[in-house]
């Protein structure tokens, strides 16, 4: 039914980077030209191995325009884990950032969550100065018992980490509920946009 | 406009029927019926119209969407004579974009006033709110032009207190469309040959864009909270869909004619691609639609039984594919509502490309949230069976194609002509070829169409054979119960050559028509 052993969401306001950081892990690609908002929301999916297994992630890109929120339940719903975006430069992307762990915390309750300072690139090739600093983040984030993370879709930085991190940490609860129930299969494609898991 | 041009009617404004037509029966030339269509028939353009809400003040007229001369009358009288006798007036003179420069200094929008680019632009789209707050300008930035915005806003009103609704102002060679629905007011400034009901369809189009982004019950809800509210807020990104909509409607006669082009496909081909596709999501309940699209043409349509789609809606879909990079990268699950289809809700859209080495796009409509997955999937077994079939091929293939011209057609006058199979809501042409292959000359053949299907259309005296002789082309519009048919011919054609030419497109489309038009209406 889910497509994948587990459910990841990136979440937060338009135009902090949620597209480019999963075209980033999935495609490890980098787009430079002004980026198209995305419509609805997006679903890719990777293998990911931790422990010595594969396991199928599936990555939901949701869109940051203000007229999705009212659906936006449709898409975290059920998720294992959230990264939530905010741009580093951008102080209200971050207070945006917490009405969106707010929410999650409301109705989604299992849901870990991932808060994830995006374009770290920029602040440190100076182009703009950060809006908060790091220290803030991080103790914001380990108040609600979130992991912080700083990543530059552009240059790569902690991108892969921040994923594996996900999977290293909610596969393993997930795995032993499901393993009765549903034999896993790891998808034959590697880093194929979609895949078939039953 | 038309005083400039020598145009006379073959047929005494078509009075002959067409069985006196010179060439005798014509009848055989009428595109195969299908007993159901897929699309629903746009008889002609006026269908579209007709969705412009009945309006009290325009009652006594019998067409809901002639111009209200009351106000045309009242604006002549009291000021458009003089600019300078009052602020209205002024604003007047400033709305209309005729350099008339004020004569008392006075704080005005620097993109009206200053801005040369911006004032020189031949077509203008304003949207607002009805308390006026800027929604949209196609040229420059709606915050620049805020008191223009409050110009547009007083005007509707002024006239909406004595319960009448302000349809369009003609002045000096500009005309100004408005178009008010619900808390929404649309309008156009231009000075194209385009006329009142085109634009009109036009700002329709536009409308149904927002409503298609948002639903008309949000629209509704959220100005029922808050009058004042900023729709920018809700409506951000989706400009690129609005800007998207316009230059189609400017560029391409699809949404002229409300019809639709097929991807020219051997008919055996089209239904093996079609029943792959049914044959993969017959089993998925509560899925609506799929719709296989490539290069701005349909490759394929299947619906629920009971449900049809109308050729607006998917031109909408066509523009949200193709003003969408971002679906090419991902599978993507869309809400998107379709306003002649249900204005209220949303449908939920598997939206994907067919592979990397196929970029036809396939939307599966469903009203399920639920039902990405089952699509997905569902969507993989179609790419399989396509590939295996070697059906991606013949789609690449089609696509690849550069279209025919018209010199393929064997018929020397005719420069480019459009035809128009009204009970499937298809249209096919020629690609352009000189002198219609420059972006000049390709508009002015759009404009050419566009006055064409206007006189054709016209709603006070529809024609049904039309013929319009001017310097550059002679145009032919004709009108049966089946076609719509415009060319363009060189200006010295013959009326005798002329017809024969029609004959010989008429013939050629007649044996092509299988492979140029969907003409079954599949299910699921």
């Amino acid at each position: 039914m889910s497509g994948a052993d587990f459910k990841v969401v990136l979440l937060g306001s338009e135009d902090v980077g949620k597209t480019s950081l999963m075209k980033r892990y999935i495609q490890d690609r980098f787009q430079c030209r002004p980026h198209q908002n995305t419509i609805g929301a997006a679903f890719a999916s990777r293998t990911i191995s931790t422990r010595g297994r594969q396991f199928v992630m599936g990555i939901w890109d949701t869109a940051g325009s203000e007229r999705y929120y009212a659906m936006s339940q449709l898409y975290y719903r059920d998720a294992k884990a959230a990264i939530v975006c905010f741009d580093l430069t951008e102080l209200v992307t971050f207070d945006r950032a917490k009405q969106w762990i707010t929410e999650l915390r409301n109705h989604e309750e299992d849901c870990k969550i991932y808060l994830c300072g995006t374009k770290k690139d920029v602040v440190d090739d100076g182009i703009k100065a950060p809006a908060l600093s790091h220290e803030k983040a991080l103790q914001y984030a380990k108040g609600i018992g979130a992991v912080y993370m700083e990543t530059s879709s552009k240059t790569g930085l902690n991108v892969g980490e921040l994923f594996q991190l996900i999977a290293d940490e909610c596969v393993l609860p997930s795995i032993h509920n499901r393993d009765d129930s549903i034999k896993l299969r790891p998808s034959p494609n590697k880093n194929n946009a979609c895949c078939l898991a039953s | 406009m038309a005083s400039s041009k020598s145009e006379e009617d073959v047929d005494d404004k078509g009075e002959n029927d067409e069985g006196k037509h010179p060439e005798g029966n014509l009848l055989n030339f009428e595109p195969e019926v299908p007993v159901e269509s897929m699309l629903v028939p746009t008889d002609n353009f006026d269908s579209f119209e007709q969705e412009a809400p009945p309006d009290p003040a325009t009652l006594q007229d019998d067409d809901n969407l002639v111009e209200c001369q009351k106000i045309a009358r009242n604006t002549s009288d009291e000021n458009t004579e003089d600019p300078d006798k009052n602020g209205t007036s002024r604003s007047m003179s400033e709305l209309s974009l005729v350099s008339v420069e004020s004569s008392e200094p006075q704080q005005v929008d620097d993109e009206v006033s200053n801005n040369s680019e911006w004032r020189s632009q031949e077509k203008h789209i304003f949207i607002l709110s009805s308390a006026g707050k800027p929604i949209y300008s196609r040229h420059g930035s709606e915050d620049k032009l805020v008191t223009l915005f409050g110009v547009m806003q007083a005007l509707v009103s002024f006239i909406g207190d004595d319960g009448d609704t302000v349809r369009s102002i003609h002045a000096q060679g500009t005309l100004f469309v408005f178009l008010i629905k619900g808390p929404i007011i649309l309008a156009c400034v231009c000075k194209t040959r385009e006329s009142v009901s085109q634009i009109t369809v036009q700002l329709n189009y536009v409308y149904s864009q927002i409503v298609s982004v948002l639903t008309l019950e949000q629209l509704t809800r959220i100005y029922e909270q808050r009058r004042n509210y900023d729709l920018r807020r809700l409506l951000a990104g989706a400009e690129r869909l609005v800007d998207h909509l316009l230059i189609a409607l400017e560029t391409q006669p699809a949404l002229l004619l409300g019809a639709v082009q097929c991807l020219p496909l051997a008919s055996t081909t089209r239904d093996t691609i079609t029943s792959t596709i049914v044959s993969c999501c017959n089993k998925i309940k509560n899925l609506v639609f799929a719709i296989l699209v490539g290069g701005n043409q349909l490759v394929t349509l299947i619906r629920m039984k009971k449900f049809f789609l109308h050729p607006a809606d998917l031109h909408l879909i066509l523009n949200l594919v193709n003003s969408s990079e971002s679906f090419k990268a991902a599978e993507s699950w869309t809400p998107i509502c379709l306003p002649k289809f249900n204005s209220r809700g949303f449908l939920h859209a598997h939206v994907s490309y067919l592979a990397e080495d196929c970029q036809a796009c396939l939307l599966l409509l469903t009203v399920d949230p639920d039902l990405f997955f089952p699509l997905s999937e569902a969507k993989q077994k179609i790419v399989e069976k396509l590939r295996r079939a070697s059906l991606l091929q013949s789609i690449n293939a089609a696509l690849a194609h550069p279209g025919t011209p018209v010199s393929q057609l064997g018929v020397p006058e005719a420069r480019h002509f459009l035809y128009k199979c009204k009970a499937t809501a298809q249209f096919w042409g020629p690609v352009p070829a000189p002198p219609y292959q420059s972006s000049e000359g390709a508009k002015r053949l759009l404009d050419q169409y566009r006055v064409l299907h206007h006189r054709l259309h016209a709603p006070s005296q529809p024609l049904k054979l039309l013929y319009l002789q001017d310097h550059a082309e002679t145009m032919l519009g004709w009108i049966t119960t089946g076609f719509e048919l415009y060319v363009a011919f060189e200006p010295l054609v013959t009326k005798a050559n002329a017809i024969s030419a029609v004959n010989k497109i008429l013939r050629w489309i007649k044996k092509d028509e299988n492979g140029l038009f969907i003409t079954n209406a599949p299910t699921f």
